[in-house]
């Protein structure tokens, strides 16, 4: 073939080849989320089929999940969490922490699934003894869901593991008596995270729990603010620089991405548009 | 001495000559014993639902679907890579391919052809394949229909690697031409996550731009896949198919027009 | 001593003919590895081979006639020089449908039976299903493989494997023939056939062009010879008049007395035989008068000339391009 013809035929093809892919992309994205992960085998199936590369694999999958769980337009993606988190990745590789508490991070916070995520930290302390984060953290899910006797056997167990940094024990004596205090929870944690006694990891994961806390910190606050100034005036503020300006607020937060949040008139409520498991 | 009426100097039509390669190719890759060790195996998997079902969670009747289906899938794949890599390798290490570029035989219609040839040899397999499927979900009294638009997009995949691996044994010996055309596989169901990183990279600047690029010029394999569609029964978009086979086609001329460029100016040493 | 460029000169093209090929300054060299290191395949080709003769390009291996060959056929792309072929170039499909070619030790497609094997060559001509049938059977019976139609190749013999090659190669009734080492590896019998093929084949008008190292089939048929080393041409001529016509010394075998005057030219002795070498033919009649006085028996009188094996020796120790011989 000549060199026009064969010119012209690459340029159709590619030409064809970008417009239908152009299109389906677009159609892609309105495809609904498969229930791909319901044919994920159990974990020990596929240790089997691994051929040794386990860890790796649990490392993939764990990724994954993570890109999954972030897509917020997936309806309905909270049903096999425990599976993929607790029956396959921890299978497949038992001794990565951030397994648990990140999945127990996920179930509590957006599913609002306690139980579950205790489950998933138990699995994990019994897998790693040795971690006194997981025990901890699930003391605080107790404490955020006001079932503050199971948090302070959590806490006494997260206290009992040798190595434990300062705070912990110090949580562990304080917490009997008091009430679900979102900025205790937050000062708490930020000690871990000061804490010269802890390792970088626990670091990363106070860190993860401050975030979170201080957005929760701050909303409620805020919320607070706006319905004191209803009760006040009979109207809500228009914005949250108003609050500012008449002095109900010192300043204006921002989230940790910092942005600021969003303020609903109508409804009067703030929130964040701060992704729960982006990178902090 | 023979006398002939007259001297055969005619130029056959393209046509005449890729089909007659393509016969050839069909004729020698059946010969290949690989294509019926992978065959065997695929039907092994696909009659094994019984083992199959118990290790999942979920349904036992859409699991049979599912891993029959990814039989189908891996072992074509396997197939197009191993006897698409093998066919071209062996004409040029026995020197067929000499006497036959000797001939009034364009370089490109020797490509066109063994891609048509390969092609054939696939379907078939494809159809053998997916007619054992068929049966076993018939036998187990549910209607297997819904699974032909899958096994159609395979298809559309495979013309896909089968051109890369023209295109990648027309550049290396076998074993890298494998290894690549496999690497083309894996990347072309990786590349949604080229997605996810632009969406990481900084507004401005290059990043953004060479990620669209990249995943633009990479093969899509991963869109094509609707294996879990056609499992659950999930409606498709009434231009999924057509676009998907657009798409693929498409593609797959692109990287062949490539083999036979450089096949074009290859240098037979 | 007659000049190569003399002979050359008066020889030269066949009065009227048109060259069939034309290797014009053909160069082609072959990188190595990562691009470190080189190979020359061929260095300044000029070559000319007209209709109607056979012509044979000979030299030791590794001297560039597979080269040659490959470029002749556009299998390889020269990085200097042009091919004309027929007219045309190697790269367009209507001058290659008027030759046929026959690579090298060549293997074939071994799920096919012989006649599907010329059938499928067949098609690539374009030939019609009923014309093809009437020419396999025919170049079968032609090359001697009559009544094995039906046999898969891989069951074949070396020498059946090479007549069918050179079936595919003739099938079509092309103009050229070209031909790489057409006899290796074949016995006497399969040499000699191949041969008569060629032979005929120039009888038809056709041409034939083969590479070989196998001297005596070359002297037997060949027109014209090329000497081929490293790359380069030696040179190029009419094989009659390449080798001298010159007597070198003759052999005279008898039985019986040997006269004392012949004592010193006896090489070899063996019972009652004797072998006498005489250096110049004019001593012939002289000596022969000796052995009749001695009533010895004349067993054999055999003339050494020239051989293309001497001419070969020769050229292969001259250094290339000594003398402009190669138009």
């Amino acid at each position: 073939m000549g060199r026009a013809t064969f010119i012209l035929l690459t340029a159709l093809a590619t030409l064809g080849a970008s417009m239908s892919g152009a299109r389906l992309e677009r159609l892609s994205e309105e495809r609904t989320a498969s229930e791909e992960l319901l044919y994920l085998p159990n974990g020990k199936h596929l240790k089997l089929a691994s051929m040794g590369q386990a860890p790796l694999i649990a490392d993939v999958l764990y990724l994954w999940a993570i890109q999954y769980y972030s897509n917020y337009q997936r309806v309905d993606r909270f049903k096999y969490v425990e599976h993929v988190f607790g029956d396959v990745i921890a299978e497949l590789d038992p001794y990565a922490i951030d397994t648990y508490w990140l999945g127990a991070m996920i179930l509590s916070v957006e599913a609002k699934d306690l139980e579950g995520a205790l489950r998933l930290l138990e699995k994990g302390f019994a897998n790693n003894p040795d971690s006194w984060l997981l025990p901890y953290m699930a003391g605080w899910e107790c404490h955020q869901y006001g079932q503050y006797r199971r948090a302070t056997t959590y806490f006494q167990k997260a206290a009992a593991v040798p190595g434990a940094p300062m705070t912990v024990r110090r949580v562990r004596a304080g917490m009997t008596h008091k009430t679900g205090d979102l900025r205790e929870s937050l000062r708490l944690w930020q000690e871990v995270a000061n804490d010269p006694e802890a390792d970088d990891h626990s670091i990363k994961v106070a860190r993860a729990r401050i975030r979170d806390l201080k957005v929760k910190a701050d909303i409620t606050d805020l919320e607070y603010e706006i319905q004191r100034f209803r009760d006040r005036n009979g109207v809500p503020p228009a914005s949250l620089e108003e609050l500012l300006r008449r002095g109900y607020i010192r300043g204006v937060p921002l989230d940790p991405d910092g942005n600021e949040y969003e303020y609903d008139r109508e409804t009067g409520a703030v929130s964040s548009g701060s992704r729960l498991l982006s990178e902090s | 001495m023979t006398t002939h009426a007259a001297t055969v100097v005619a130029v056959p039509p393209s046509r005449t000559v890729i089909v007659a390669i393509a016969l050839n190719t069909f004729r020698e890759a059946i010969r290949d014993r690989v294509l019926y060790l992978l065959l065997v195996f695929a039907m092994l998997l696909i009659g094994a639902s019984r083992m199959m079902s118990m290790i999942t969670v979920g349904n036992e009747e859409k699991l049979v679907k599912d891993m029959g289906l990814a039989a189908i899938s891996v072992i074509g794949v396997l197939t197009a890579v191993f006897v698409g890599v093998s066919l071209v390798f062996k004409e040029i290490e026995r020197r067929t391919v000499y006497t036959l570029l000797a001939n009034p035989v364009r370089r490109w219609q020797f490509v066109v052809g063994k891609f048509v040839g390969l092609l054939v040899v696939l379907g078939m397999n494809l159809l053998l394949m997916s007619s054992g499927l068929i049966a076993i979900v018939l036998f187990r009294g549910e209607s297997p229909w819904m699974l032909l638009p899958a096994v159609l997009m395979i298809f559309v995949e495979l013309s896909i690697v089968t051109a890369f691996a023209l295109l990648f044994s027309s550049l290396t010996n076998p074993m890298l031409a494998a290894v690549w055309t496999f690497a083309s596989y894996v990347t072309g169901h990786l590349s949604w996550s080229l997605l996810l990183l632009k969406e990481r990279m900084p507004e401005g600047g290059l990043g953004r731009p060479l990620c669209q690029f990249i995943y633009w010029i990479l093969p899509n394999l991963d869109r094509l896949d609707i294996k879990a569609e056609v499992v659950n029964g999930t409606a498709l978009p009434v231009d999924f198919i057509p676009l998907s086979v657009l798409y693929g086609f498409s593609y797959a001329a692109v990287i062949l027009l490539l083999a036979c460029a450089v096949f074009e100016r290859k240098d037979f040493n | 001593m007659v000049t190569m460029l003399e002979m050359e000169a008066k020889t030269s093209a066949p009065a009227g003919s048109t060259p069939v090929i034309e290797l014009r300054g053909l160069s082609k060299v072959f990188r190595g590895h990562l691009g470190i290191g080189s190979t020359t395949g061929v260095d300044g080709l000029d070559l000319s081979v007209y209709r109607g003769e056979i012509f044979g390009l000979l030299g030791p291996n590794g001297a560039g006639k597979t080269t040659t060959l490959k470029l002749m056929l556009g299998l390889l792309r020269p990085d200097r020089g042009e091919v004309g072929l027929l007219g045309g170039t190697p790269r367009d499909p209507s001058a290659r449908a008027r030759i046929g070619y026959l690579p090298e030790n060549p293997y074939f497609y071994d799920y096919l039976t012989a006649e599907e094997f010329l059938d499928f060559y067949g098609r690539l001509h374009g030939m019609p299903a009923d014309e093809r049938r009437k020419r396999v059977r025919s170049t079968l019976k032609r090359v001697g493989l009559a009544g094995r139609e039906d046999t898969p190749l891989r069951k074949c013999s070396k020498g059946m494997t090479q007549r069918v090659g050179l079936a595919q190669a003739i099938q079509h009734d092309p103009e050229l023939v070209i031909l790489d080492e057409p006899m290796s590896g074949l016995d006497p019998i399969g040499r000699r056939e191949i041969r008569n093929i060629i032979l005929s084949l120039r009888e038809a008008g056709k041409t034939v062009f083969f590479s070989s190292h196998i001297l005596q089939d070359v002297e037997m048929i060949c027109d014209r010879v090329a000497f081929l080393e490293r790359g380069r041409l030696h040179s190029v001529g009419q094989l009659s008049k390449m080798i001298s016509e010159t007597v070198r010394w003759v052999e005279v075998s008898i039985r019986g007395a040997l006269p004392e005057a012949l004592m010193d030219s006896c090489v070899n002795q063996d019972d009652d035989k004797s072998l006498i070498r005489v250096d110049r033919m004019d001593d012939l009649p002289d000596v022969l008068a000796s052995l009749q006085e001695t009533g010895a028996e004349i067993l054999s009188v055999w003339t050494r000339r020239d051989t293309l094996e001497d001419l070969f020796v020769r050229e292969m120790d001259r250094p290339a391009g000594s003398e402009e011989v190669n138009r």
